[in-house]
């Protein structure tokens, strides 16, 4: 039998709405994962292409926070359930943001999770304690599910940047609302944010393509900056407006960390006891072919100021994998996905880049992060479902399964890195070339 | 072909584009050494057609085309356009110029702002002085204090005059001069009356809620229809004793409202074929014998009908706070001349002139 009981501040009550404000733009429904240290709610989207997961620390962000799993039982050091987010949002709405004068202010928010078997089980019970006695209770019902959390690999991610919300979100409002991509590139000293749609040909048409808004802001803006030069990584611009938008309600500074296109991407902040995470695979290509074999970065990471800004995780190993090999671009990425489509050789030429490449090394995982992915298996029934990976094309289930170790950091990523190359030297040039033959779609 | 400019007056040109955005979507653009026109021609509605001096949006102003008289036609979608000028708002230098990326002709805009990276951690260190005293505890606010003491370390030592720039690229077609050959002003014989309009604001809100009213009133005789042409009309009349009328009669109420002691501005004879004596045989000289200055006498007025929501998309056009002239046709057509920036000397005025037609009673 699982206790889950927390009670929040009209500040924390503000603060959960927001974020479930920025879940909606990822998912219709949000995953409720509870820890003895934190509560988690987290939202991916249809495609699996983008995961969000809201990290609400136990201590500092609630009044009071009790929970007891149950301890005989595998997984039962956690609660896990599925919710559709307008319910808890419609829940959760305006109830402290007019905090002069209505009647309706809430005091104090409690939850509990009402799972006895001797009661209607399936529950999420929020009392809202407002103003002048009144206690407004909702009864939701939840759906017990596993829940997926993506995994990131920060080791692997050595190019990054940070930067003040704040600054980010004034240059988001620039970006045409109808545009779908947006591109990240470093040139010449500057971050060029770039929103774009795909092509429109010719005829009437033309016009009646979005605008293609470019914002260049100087690295020296940046916190931190580090990006190889003339390297295009593009992800979704309504996911970038909803991380930024919703990273401005905390104040402080957003940081990204990617490595590669085509590889996840992550932007994460926190404040006030919320850490925030968001993992979104990317696509793009490196269009400068001379700075791609002998990588030049654009940084402003040799600045003494390096240790505050590096991210606890990498912190020791960051200096010494920053400068990849020059040859991992093209023998990491291509080879590895090649050798997965190897049955289905004609793919066409735009799959790289036009849809969010299905790369298998990038993948969700249960449980979480850290001690959970050292656990035996469940074999019985649950790997199946447990299992969930970037790879949509549905060629060969088992092999998009298997990376997920791989990927979780049990396996040295170097030692799976080296293992391709003599297999696939020739195969390899293949996407590589392929890829310069798409010069101009982003020109 | 090329053009490039910078841009003087970042808010006239927003205003100007988005005046013209409610009439239509795509604008024809023509640039030459003298003007800068835009002309919009809705297939339904009120049209548009306006010029404007070169120094009223722009400075340093260059043009350069094979096509006779250095002459720039475009075609330019006029949404895009306003939501770049949007994002220029704030900016200490735009420019504009013609260019080309993959084949598709665009106005590019390249707009500079001054980083407000500066601001950003004063404006947090309020917030946390707001917040660290408040209840929500020390521990969630105690990182971005860290953050703000070295961001303002940081920038402090490297300078604040840095710029980001932002580039919003429209796409646009290039017209051959061919195709705008036959694009001519409607011609409309000489107006009975013309006269000043009273403050824009005040005969748009009117004219709205005139409009609200006959569209609530209609929904039980008629349903659904809802193209402009089977819209709510509007009768609006003038006199050349400085009287508006504006009314609007549906089957359950009529409604009028009156202005009085506006301006009829004088003709220029000079700006008549015949001179004096064309003044003579106008129209309006005739309607001066007719009605009074009051308003109450039936004669003289002159009167078009206008649909009531394309009549209050004309009439945001009062965002520009320029003169407002109202040529009236009786019957047959309303002409509007909206002059902006001449307040000086009057060499660089620019003129909007709405066509207005006029439905049958």
């Amino acid at each position: 039998m699982t206790v889950l009981n927390f009670s929040l501040t009209p500040e924390a009550t503000a603060r959960v709405y927001e974020l479930l404000v920025c879940l909606a733009k990822f998912g219709e429904s949000v995953a409720i994962e509870a820890k003895s240290d934190k509560l988690t709610i987290t939202a991916l989207n249809l495609s699996r292409t983008a995961y969000a997961s809201f990290s609400l620390d136990a201590r500092s962000f609630f009044i009071s926070y009790d929970f007891h799993g149950s301890p005989g039982v595998k997984g039962g050091d956690r609660f896990t359930c599925q919710l559709l987010n307008k319910a808890l949002q419609s829940v959760f709405k305006g109830r402290a943001n007019d905090s002069r004068g209505r009647e309706s202010t809430v005091e104090r928010c409690d939850v509990h999770v009402q799972d006895q078997p001797d009661k209607t089980e399936c529950r999420l019970i929020v009392k809202m304690l407002c103003r002048h006695g009144m206690t407004k209770t909702y009864r939701l019902t939840y759906e017990p599910t596993e829940v997926m959390h993506a995994l990131f690999d920060r080791n692997a991610a050595t190019q990054g940047w940070k930067i003040s919300a704040r600054v980010l979100r004034e240059y988001v409002e620039y970006f045409g609302p109808k545009t779908e991509q947006l591109d990240l590139l470093a040139e010449e000293g500057k971050a060029i944010f770039t929103s774009f749609t795909e092509k429109i040909q010719d005829g009437k048409e033309v016009l009646k393509q979005p605008l293609e808004t470019a914002v260049s802001i100087h690295t020296e803006d940046f916190e931190d900056f580090h990006m190889q030069e003339s390297m295009h990584i593009v992800i979704s611009v309504k996911d970038f407006k909803a991380i930024v938008t919703h990273a401005e309600t905390l104040r402080g500074s957003i940081s990204a960390h990617f490595s590669f296109p085509t590889r996840p991407l992550q932007f994460s902040y926190q404040n006030s006891g919320v850490h925030c995470e968001f993992t979104l695979m990317t696509t793009g290509d490196y269009r400068g072919a001379s700075s791609t074999l002998n990588p030049n970065f654009i940084s402003t990471r040799a600045s003494s100021r390096q240790q505050s800004i590096a991210p606890p995780v990498a912190a020791p190993s960051r200096r010494t994998s920053e400068m990849p090999p020059p040859a991992r671009p093209f023998g990491n990425k291509p080879l590895s996905s090649q050798s997965q489509r190897a049955p289905l050789k004609p793919r066409s030429n735009q799959a790289a880049t036009e849809e969010s490449d299905p790369d298998p090394e990038s993948l969700f995982m249960p449980g979480g992060d850290g001690d959970q992915t050292w656990d035996p298996p469940n074999y019985e029934q649950e790997e199946e479902e447990e299992m969930l990976g970037w790879d949509a094309s549905n060629e060969d289930p088992s092999a998009s399964f298997h990376p997920t170790f791989r990927d979780s950091g049990t396996v040295p990523r170097a030692q799976k890195d080296r293992q391709p190359p003599t297999y696939g030297s020739q195969e390899g040039l293949e996407p590589t070339q392929r890829l310069s033959q798409l010069h101009g779609m982003f020109d | 072909m090329r053009f490039r400019a910078s841009i003087q007056n970042i808010h006239t040109f927003t205003k100007f584009t988005a005046s013209l955005s409610t009439l239509g979507h795509i604008a024809w653009v023509r640039l030459d050494e003298k003007d800068v026109r835009f002309t919009v021609i809705p297939e339904q509605g009120t049209q548009v057609w306006s010029v404007l001096s070169i120094d009223t949006i722009f400075e340093t102003y260059t043009i350069q085309s094979a096509a006779p008289n250095n002459t720039i036609n475009l075609e330019v979608p006029i949404a895009p356009l306003q939501r770049a000028l949007k994002s220029a708002q704030n900016a200490i230098a735009a420019n504009i110029r013609l260019t080309k990326k993959d084949n598709i002709p665009l106005l590019s805009l390249t707009i500079t702002t001054m980083t407000m990276n500066s601001s950003a951690p004063c404006g947090s260190a309020g917030f946390n002085g707001r917040n660290g005293s408040g209840e929500n505890g020390a521990d969630g606010y105690d990182a971005p204090d860290e953050f703000r003491e070295e961001s303002a370390e940081l920038f402090g030592a490297r300078g604040q005059d840095r710029e980001t720039t932002v580039t919003q690229d429209i796409p646009i077609r290039v017209l051959a001069p061919a195709s705008v050959e036959g694009l001519h002003e409607p011609r409309c014989r000489e107006p009975d009356v013309h006269i000043t309009l009273p403050n824009l604001m005040q005969l748009k809100s009117i004219s709205d809620r005139f409009t609200k009213l006959a569209l609530s009133t209609k929904t039980s005789t008629r349903t659904g229809f809802t193209s402009s042409a089977s819209g709510p009309k509007l009768e609006l009349s003038g006199n050349m004793h400085g009287c508006l009328r504006l009314s609007l009669n549906t089957d359950s109420l009529r409604i009028s409202s009156l202005w009085t002691g506006l301006e009829n501005p004088e003709l220029d004879p000079e700006q008549n074929s015949e001179g004096e004596a064309g003044l003579a045989s106008h129209p309006s000289t005739r309607m001066k014998q007719l009605g009074d200055s009051t308003g109450q006498s039936e004669e003289g007025w002159a009167t078009v009908r206008v649909e009531g929501r394309d009549w209050g998309r004309v009439l945001s056009v009062g965002r520009l706070g320029g003169r407002v002239i109202a040529c009236f046709c009786h019957e047959h057509a309303l002409i509007l001349y909206v002059f902006i920036g001449g307040n000086e000397t009057g060499v660089g005025e620019s003129v909007l002139t709405y066509y207005i037609s006029s439905y049958s009673a």
